[in-house]
């Protein structure tokens, strides 16, 4: 079929030279060690044993990327659709609320993580700041700079900036749901919470769980704003799987890309396994085929 | 029957005009040669007008030959270099620190014994750069890890500098205490952007304590951190962090916010930092530099009790310049660092960035408005026996991602105690 | 109104405090972008005093970005026009066609969603350098869109495969050949889906910096975020003009956001296909 063909070829030329032979390349230099010139020798399976066993960072990443991800996609996809149920209910100023909650989503990292680390300086930040004034000033903190509350504060940072994008693929979705069934339901007396857990979300279920993994995918990957707002710190309390990537191929005092390449192969293969097992749980047979 | 695929309108004039770019991009002609620089420092006038002013000089004496400096901010220029370099992409000349080893490992530094002249370079700062019996780099900027106090300030608390502008470890101690008690905070210093500041009062207690020797011993995985002379260093650094000798923001506090933190707002004590604090306070008070009349003092690192070297100090080399070892232009890179490391630049240099530089520059008087601080800076100097370079310079893979974390960051932050600490950067520096 | 009124106060206050914690941060940016750093430093948050408006010109000209806007907007909006030509036909295909290969070629392009950046652009490097496109803005163009099919494909793909089957029967019917029907009804359905993923695409990409920081080295090449990072310096963080930079930076994507939002809106309400 030379439509398919037509279709097709444009993306997969692209992405074959641009995205796979990258990707090929990683898989390659995983199992590789590169020394001085830039000389290649192979090395099997050394990098990943060495990761396995002797790394004391890498699972400490792996859990705070997994715990960050989990939470902050929750978090993010229901507070979003929370948000446009408050502006499909009809809040005052809908419209322009519609893109005043939008502006987080368009700042870049950079800026984001700069207004961020101000809010949350322990002398003179806002959080801090309000706390004091409404009497809370028990609770005041360093907050990026406490191993405890580190990550949690930069996950803050990243909910407030992505809720507007949930929000209005929700609202969209709120607007596309057929008027007569809501209708109907009114009709039937339903009360408003009945209506919301029995009729609209399980409508509104294909975009939530499109939601859920693009957010989980999207969070999986958490760099820029992590490293703008703590570096992977304190005491690697926020180091996430793409920072120390970064950090081992590009701070630390080599030109190796055999380790860090073994980091991101690792780390590949664990996501793959879980979005399978997800894949399955939801059975979302037309979304994503394996 | 299918139609034959015609492009959309939009999309061919979308590709037209990606086609027209890359057309347009201009093309080098054969007989210019353009030598390329990448340097960090951007955002340092003074520096860039140094370095861009060696450039002309340059151009002027080879018509025909460009010098084209792509300035960078320090990660991407990392970045940038570490992605062109192995692709065989680089600068022709680049800008180095002695700690970044990798590249003379990694083969992507010429050897430059032969290309420099080094006449006009110090022995004690070309030193730094030479491993293995060859030279890779050609210091530029040279430093000296300073306390720097605040004049008036200690006058209120009611103590005296003694001759030699050195505290004892208990005095130094009581100090800290004193100025607690009377609402100052005593250390500014700030962990938010480096990998370093943090070490500064421990560090330097430890070359006072150990001695050069045993110093360098420790970072480079020899010595023991449960040594006892260390643990006494750590216990009277802990003490002064609990009793709060850092700020309660000191794990975010950015380095560029903590020279304001000293010398504006809210105002501190003392602000342990390189000589380099001219660069951020020399400069006008709208540029957030410290104001004129600022009671700028600088004293001695306190001396340790039993210690085996109170007059040690630490210098150490900063910015450097190296050439790409695949550059095609080897010679006229050389020349352009020589251009940059005449005497008259050197000169220019202690006038322009206030800094001292690892070149033969003879300043006999200083002139114009900081002429007093760089008179006591000198006096500062008198009888130091120099360990050159810091910890960075020292340690190494894990050693350094612990001393950023743990030495720098997590100890003075309080929030780790000393045989946490200790335990921590033996299992990550300690070669047994 | 199916909300009683008793419900609204508490809405209204979750509404009004959603509103300060989005609109605060951004109006003191934008506050921000009118006082220089001094001023910052001594009163974070008061109001200007004196307006520097200078600023935004000195931003413009004396940092230059007035060339790194012009770069941004060529290699965002190139990228993003032949990302969703190139992406909307893929994701048509495999939503609308059973074929060999399918499943692996659905495969191959959503695992490039998982890999990390940081990794991937040293290959790239090497690849541009080989095809002469290193320190281009083609080549850049090129690596963004070949980074973001994935993304791309995989919303459009299932916004897609839930267009009713009837609709391409009846128009197969009517002799419509295979392209006619992607143009003709795919498009125009998916509309705000593929308007979703151009809004979603240009955010990113116009913030996008790992790779304009090691894929272009001149500076007259460079685009937006370069110039942010420019303020962002290792020797001082100038935050007023950081802020002055960011309202250039976010001004285009705010208008193209409220141009798109409407018909975005509309576009959903009107073709409801659920």
């Amino acid at each position: 079929m030379g439509t398919l063909a037509v279709f097709l070829a444009p993306a997969l030329l692209l992405y074959f030279g641009f995205t796979l032979y990258p990707v090929l390349r990683t898989f390659y230099n995983s199992l590789h060690t590169i020394g001085p010139q830039g000389v290649q020798s192979f090395v099997g399976f050394a990098n990943f044993s060495q990761l396995l066993n002797d790394d004391p960072v890498i699972w400490k990443a792996v859990g705070h990327t997994a715990v960050f991800t989990v939470v902050a996609t929750l978090a993010d996809v229901f507070g979003g659709l929370l948000l446009a149920l408050c502006l499909f209910a009809g809040a005052p100023f809908a419209r322009v609320l519609r893109l005043l909650w939008f502006t987080p989503v368009l700042m870049s990292y950079v800026v984001v993580g700069v207004i961020w680390v101000w809010i949350y300086d322990y002398d003179w930040g806002l959080a801090n700041v309000i706390l004091r004034a409404i009497g809370l000033s028990a609770f005041e903190q360093s907050w990026l700079g406490d191993p405890s509350t580190a990550l949690g504060s930069v996950m803050v940072t990243h909910i407030w900036k992505w809720l507007g994008f949930n929000m209005i693929i929700f609202l969209a979705a709120l607007y596309a749901l057929p008027a007569e069934v809501l209708g109907a339901a009114e009709l039937d007396n339903c009360g408003w919470l009945a209506k919301l857990v029995y009729i609209m979300i399980p409508m509104l279920r294909a975009t939530i769980v499109n939601l859920l993994i693009l957010s989980f995918i999207g969070k999986m990957m958490i760099f820029d704003l992590v490293w703008i707002m703590t570096g992977g710190g304190p005491l690697w309390s926020t180091e996430t799987v793409s920072t120390y990537v970064y950090k081992r191929a590009f701070d630390w005092n080599t030109f190796d890309l055999g380790y860090p390449s073994a980091i991101a192969v690792l780390w590949f293969l664990i996501i793959m396994a879980f979005v399978v097992v997800i894949t399955r749980v939801f059975r979302q047979r037309d979304k994503l085929e394996f | 029957m299918t139609e034959p695929f015609a492009p959309r309108p939009i999309t061919a004039l979308v590709l037209a005009f990606a086609a027209g770019i890359w057309l347009g991009a201009p093309r080098a002609h054969a007989e210019d040669v353009t030598l390329t620089v990448w340097s960090h420092e951007a955002d340092q006038d003074a520096k860039v007008a140094f370095r861009e002013l060696a450039a002309r000089n340059l151009e002027k004496a080879h018509p025909g030959v460009k010098v084209k400096i792509t300035w960078y901010e320090k990660n991407p220029m990392l970045a940038a270099l570490k992605t062109a370099l192995p692709a065989g992409q680089g600068p022709d000349v680049y800008y180095i620190e002695p700690d970044w080893t990798e590249y003379i490992t990694g083969g992507y530094l010429a050897p430059l014994d032969d290309l420099i002249d080094w006449s006009t370079i110090e022995d004690w700062a070309r030193k730094i750069w030479v491993h293995n019996g060859k030279t890779y780099g050609v210091p530029q900027e040279a430093y000296t890890n300073e306390l720097y106090y605040n004049k008036d300030m200690l006058k209120k608390l009611g103590v005296d500098l003694p001759a030699n502008a050195q505290f004892t470890q208990a005095q130094f101690l009581d100090l800290v205490k004193k100025a607690k008690a009377a609402g100052m905070t005593p250390i500014a210093q700030g962990v938010g952007d480096r990998p370093f500041p943090g070490a500064y009062i421990v560090g330097e207690a430890l070359l006072r304590k150990l001695g050069k020797a045993d110093y360098e011993k420790l970072f480079t995985g020899k010595l023991s951190f449960q040594d006892p002379r260390v643990i006494e260093v750590f216990k009277w650094t802990k003490d002064l962090v609990d009793v709060g000798a850092y700020p309660k923001n000191f794990m975010t506090l950015k380095l560029g916010e903590s020279h304001y933190y000293f010398y504006s707002k809210p105002l501190a004590l003392m602000l342990p930092m390189g000589s380099w604090y001219t660069g951020r306070a020399f400069v006008p008070v709208e540029k957030g530099g410290q104001p004129p009349d600022f009671p700028l003092g600088i004293m001695q690192f306190p001396a340790m009790d039993g210690g085996a070297c109170s007059q040690c100090k630490t210098s150490a080399i900063g910015a450097s310049f190296g050439i790409n070892a695949a550059s095609k232009n080897k010679k006229l890179a050389a020349e352009y660092i020589n251009a940059m490391s005449t005497p008259e630049m050197g000169k220019r240099w202690i006038e322009t960035i206030y800094l001292q530089t690892g070149i033969k520059a003879k300043v006999d008087k200083f002139t114009g408005p900081y002429a007093a601080y760089f008179t006591e800076l000198m006096a500062r100097q008198k009888g130091a026996d120099y360990f050159i370079g810091g910890p960075l310079d020292l340690v190494e893979g894990k050693c350094k991602d612990a001393f950023g974390q743990v030495l720098n960051a997590a100890f003075p932050g309080g929030l780790l105690t000393v045989d946490d600490t200790l335990k921590r950067m033996n299992t990550a520096c300690y070669k047994g | 109104m199916w909300m009683g009124y008793l419900r609204r106060s508490p809405l209204l206050l979750f509404v009004a405090i959603y509103t300060a914690l989005t609109g605060g941060p951004f109006l003191w940016v934008a506050i921000m972008s009118l006082r220089t750093t001094p001023e910052i430093f001594v009163a974070p948050y008061s109001l200007p005093t004196v307006i520097h408006w200078e600023k935004f010109v000195d931003a413009w000209t004396k940092s230059n970005y007035g060339t790194y806007f012009w770069n941004s907007v060529i290699v965002v909006t190139t990228a993003v026009a032949l990302l969703t030509v190139i992406g909307a036909m893929v994701a048509h295909c495999l939503a609308r066609y059973r074929f060999r290969g399918a499943r692996l070629i659905r495969f191959v392009i959503l695992s490039g969603l998982i890999l990390p950046p940081q990794l991937l652009v040293l290959s790239l490097f090497q690849i541009l350098l080989e095809y002469g496109l290193y320190n281009t803005l083609t080549g850049l163009i090129l690596v963004y869109i070949a980074g973001h099919i994935a993304m791309t494909v995989y919303i459009l793909e299932g916004f897609f495969s839930q267009i009713p089957q009837d609709l391409f029967d009846a128009a197969r019917m009517d002799g419509y050949s295979d392209f006619e029907i992607f143009w003709r009804i795919t498009l125009p359905i998916g509309l705000s889906a593929i308007l979703t993923t151009v809004t979603l695409n240009f955010i990113i990409l116009w913030n996008e910096f790992l790779y304009a920081v090691c894929l272009l080295t001149e500076d007259n090449k460079r685009t937006l975020p370069l110039g942010i990072m420019h303020f962002m310096g290792s020797h001082s963080l100038d935050v007023g003009m950081l802020a002055t930079g960011l309202m250039i930076a976010i001004a285009p994507i705010i208008l193209l956001y409220a141009f798109f939002s409407e018909t975005m809106i509309k576009g959903m309400t009107a073709g409801a296909v659920r």
